[in-house]
């Protein structure tokens, strides 16, 4: 059940206009999951690699790997 | 040794009795680039009055999504060794006792991976690292757990480090353990403080009194502040030494001489509910008058202490202006016994927690999703019980939202036999 | 086994927290847990804790400033070895205290602080100015008006005397923010001083579409001040200035909306917050001066403002008063005429609530 819910935030993340979404967006993706549990399912697919990490410094943010632009500002492209 | 840049406005920083960071920060670029860079790229924002960094939105190390504040550097064209410039937060260990020899083996790893600046302590509290590259950040983090039995703090939407006053270990007015239920509640959480799942940042804050040292009720979104709710201990022989000008009043707190303390003037007369009375041999306290402003305590800590019916009044919802205003917290649970495994304090942490992530907008923190909703929906969802001392006054506006199961009959109403008794 | 850069996972410890708060703490803390009866400031910055097993903790409390090297905290653990058996804390206004358990340690002690020039100011305690407690200002942060160390730098020499001293009507609390998101919460300071941006954000249309991606940019504005907007070519935003309050969340999320401006930008001072509930209730500080220009290298006008305000609250104020509660007795007219601050229109709240802070009664002072 847990890889099914998985694979909708991705797909619903991928289908997004946005890259960057905020935890409760991403639960929107699986609404009949309670946040908490939710979280867990979120968890697994940042240790996997699936989804990252993206911070203002006061707020957090989730995105797909790749549209970084940590890796961008690196390579001196902003 | 010459520094490659010239500070003339920085070295006015040098002047003067209050330690200077600007000297602090020379001697170490004798032998750290990044200190050198550091010092050209201040002197250049003196010059412009403007900063030169840049965020990032670099989060962590794998897996966590807090802890490091990604900085970039905007001139890395002058000033290569600072163009990479990330901060680690590191959860400080509660109340800030250290020994020499942990920070000197800090001091060692952040010479070789960092920059060799820091923050003791940072605003949340943790210890402040500041200045690295991004290929550091994992070793730095390796290095921390596996050789310190450190780890990384909050930051972005996570739980924030909890922080607590120096409490019961050099404290005589602390009312709860604080060292003890700030790391409680550290380890407990620790997903919540490495992992982001809350609509904004949310910070615990522990205070021993109403003193309020680390400035809870002013900064977290759930403080603890220590209380009692029995009487005041009272030594009398104490008083009248105070009095006979035996012991040195506040502690020394406004000059270590003895003087006749005028108890009425300085105690009796500043206490803001009037509880006690002072006829020249005792103290009376009306214990069930007093508010525990601690102001007596204060004045004569030899003579009076803070009861033993100790435990924690819980408030909610402080926060810094962005969005709504500022907020102070305000009285949820007015006493609550403080004490491991603070099973009904967790229970109570997560049901607010619930709320918040459910009801919850993006970026609005506790204390305004409570004035959104109410402080009855709150306490609703949180199951708490009303009570006066949630509140400086009752409503003085008439629109209550009632709730129609709580009226006789609900809302549901016969029409035709309301137009039954009256004509349209 | 070692850290393998391409191997994260190999050996990986997380979610181990930090040490437990006993782990470096002196014997005699351990010992006298929870059995401390009071304490006692000998001498400005000097505490001794007595417990009611009869042993006796020194605590020498030294000023530092908030950024520190390394080098320094190696100073501070020399001196910590040599006195403290190695033990020490810092204080949640970036102070250290140095924690003597032998009495005989404590003068040698202190006569070891004095000889090491401006860097270890003992001080800190009781009806003092303590150390002010700051943001990163120009040193770390990325929409700063104002620098923060050299600020406190500044605003500490000024008021060294305070610091050593216990010669105020009650302790004195100065906290700087370099923004309005105030980082460091400073809102409930008997003396705040907060970095302030005047002017909104530059666009730069060219660059927006290619480093912002404007639906974030858009969502990051807490007035819902930034809309879409195409300029000639590019997919660009509009900003409603009118509706800027400055607080650089979109630059955070693009950098071609930048913020800084070197004339724009400025301090302004706040007075009279506290945080404890003693005597009087925690109260915000409000607001004392709008708007000063920032004026490195030593921040010239704030210094005098800040040390005429201090001054005219240590004239004024009864012992025990706060800066807040002083005023709540005196009145804010007469504190803008004994401080001659100007009252400007700034001053009158025009944002939510507002009304809750204006005049309802004819009670005041002429």
């Amino acid at each position: 059940m847990s890889e099914e819910a998985k694979a909708r935030i991705i797909e619903w993340v991928k289908q997004q206009k946005k890259t960057k979404h905020y935890f409760n967006d991403l639960c929107k993706a699986v609404p009949e999951i309670k946040m908490m549990q939710a979280k867990k399912i979120i968890n697994e697919l940042v240790n996997e690699g699936r989804l990252k990490y993206w911070s203002s410094g006061s707020t957090t943010m989730y995105m797909l790997p790749g549209q970084d632009d940590v890796a961008k500002e690196e390579k001196g492209m902003n | 040794m010459a520094l490659k840049f010239k500070t003339p406005m920085l070295d006015e920083l040098e002047k003067g009795p209050w330690p200077s960071f600007v000297t602090d920060v020379k001697r170490m670029a004798a032998r750290k680039p990044a200190c050198e860079d550091w010092l050209g790229l201040m002197e250049m924002s003196y010059e412009h009055k403007e900063g030169h960094w840049k965020h990032g939105g670099i989060v962590g190390v794998f897996g966590y999504g807090g802890g490091v504040i990604g900085r970039y550097c905007d001139r890395p064209d002058l000033f290569p060794n600072v163009a990479h410039f990330h901060t680690m937060r590191v959860n400080q260990p509660a109340s800030k006792f250290y020994n020499t020899d942990v920070l000197r083996k800090l001091c060692d790893m952040w010479d070789r991976r960092g920059s060799g600046l820091t923050n003791m302590h940072g605003s949340t509290g943790d210890i402040i690292l500041l200045g690295t590259t991004t290929d550091q950040l994992e070793p730095v983090f390796y290095e921390l757990t596996h050789d310190f039995g450190m780890d990384l703090g909050g930051s972005g939407s996570n739980l924030r480090t909890p922080e607590g006053c120096v409490g019961m270990a050099r404290c005589e007015w602390s009312c709860i353990d604080t060292q003890a239920l700030i790391y409680d509640l550290t380890m407990e959480y620790q997903d919540a403080l490495h992992r982001p799942m809350f609509p904004y940042k949310f910070k615990f804050k522990a205070s021993g009194c109403a003193c309020d040292c680390v400035a809870a009720i002013a900064r977290a979104d759930c403080s603890i502040i220590g209380t009692w709710r029995d009487n005041i201990r009272i030594d009398q022989e104490a008083v009248r030494a105070y009095a006979n000008g035996e012991l040195v009043p506040q502690a020394g707190a406004h000059g270590s001489e003895k003087y006749k303390l005028d108890i009425k003037a300085e105690v009796v007369d500043l206490c803001p509910t009037r509880c006690m009375e002072w006829d020249g041999k005792n103290l009376k306290i009306w214990d069930e008058d007093c508010t525990r402003c601690m102001h007596c305590i204060r004045v004569m800590p030899r003579a009076l202490r803070p009861g033993l019916d100790t435990g924690a009044t819980i408030l909610v919802g402080a926060k810094a202006p962005i969005l709504e205003g500022a907020q102070l917290s305000s009285v949820v649970i007015p006493f609550m016994k403080m004490e491991p495994p603070y099973e009904e304090f967790k229970g109570f942490v997560e049901k607010m927690w619930d709320l918040w992530m459910e009801e919850g907008k993006n970026r609005e923190r506790l204390g305004e999703l409570i004035q959104r909703m109410g402080l009855r929906e709150f306490l609703k969802a949180c199951e708490l019980t009303p009570d006066p001392r949630m509140v400086n006054t009752p409503r003085f506006n008439p629109y209550i939202f009632y709730d129609p199961a709580e009226v006789p009959g609900g809302w549901e109403r016969d029409l035709k036999d309301f137009r039954s008794r009256h004509q349209a | 086994m070692a850290f393998d850069p391409n191997n994260l996972l190999q050996d990986r410890i997380t979610d181990i927290g930090p040490p437990k708060y006993d782990t470096f703490m002196p014997p005699i803390v351990k010992e006298n847990w929870g059995k401390w009866k009071y304490h006692e400031i000998l001498q400005p910055g000097v505490l001794v804790h007595v417990s009611e097993t009869g042993a006796e903790l020194f605590s020498v409390r030294v000023g530092a400033a908030r950024l520190i090297s390394t080098d320094l905290i190696r100073d501070i653990c020399e001196v910590a070895d040599k006195y403290c058996d190695g033990y020490l804390r810092f204080t949640t206004r970036n102070n250290v205290e140095f924690l003597v358990s032998d009495k005989n340690k404590l003068q040698p002690l202190l006569n070891d602080l004095k000889s090491r020039g401006n860097w270890f100011p003992v001080g800190g305690t009781g009806h003092s100015v303590t150390n002010i407690v700051h943001t990163q200002g120009w040193a770390h942060c990325h929409t700063p008006a104002i620098d923060a160390s050299g600020v406190v730098k500044s605003v500490m020499d000024e008021l060294f005397d305070y610091f050593g001293s216990h010669k105020l009507p009650a302790q004195v609390r100065i906290a700087l923010a370099c923004c309005l998101n105030m980082c460091g919460a400073v809102h409930c300071s008997d003396i705040a001083i907060l970095g302030v941006h005047r002017k909104p954000p530059f666009i730069e249309h060219d660059r927006v579409q290619n480093v912002c991606e404007i639906p974030l940019v858009i969502a990051a504005c807490p007035t819902a001040a930034i809309k879409p907007k195409k300029v000639g070519e590019y997919k660009s935003v509009e900003i409603n200035n009118n509706r800027c309050m400055f607080c650089g969340n979109c630059y955070t999320m693009c950098p071609a909306l930048p913020l800084a401006d070197g004339e724009g930008d400025g301090i302004a001072l706040w007075v009279g917050g506290k945080v404890s509930n003693v005597i009087s209730a925690p109260m915000f500080s409000k607001l004392a001066v709008p708007y000063i220009p920032n004026e490195p290298p030593r921040w010239p006008t704030t210094v005098k403002t800040i040390k005429k305000i201090v001054e005219t609250y240590a004239a004024g104020a009864r012992r025990y008063e706060r800066i807040g509660d002083w005023i709540n007795r005196i009145g804010w007219e007469r504190f803008f005429e004994r401080t001659g601050i100007e009252f400007k229109h700034e001053h009158i709240d025009d944002y939510r609530l507002a009304m809750t802070t204006w005049r309802t009664t004819t009670q005041f002072k002429f």
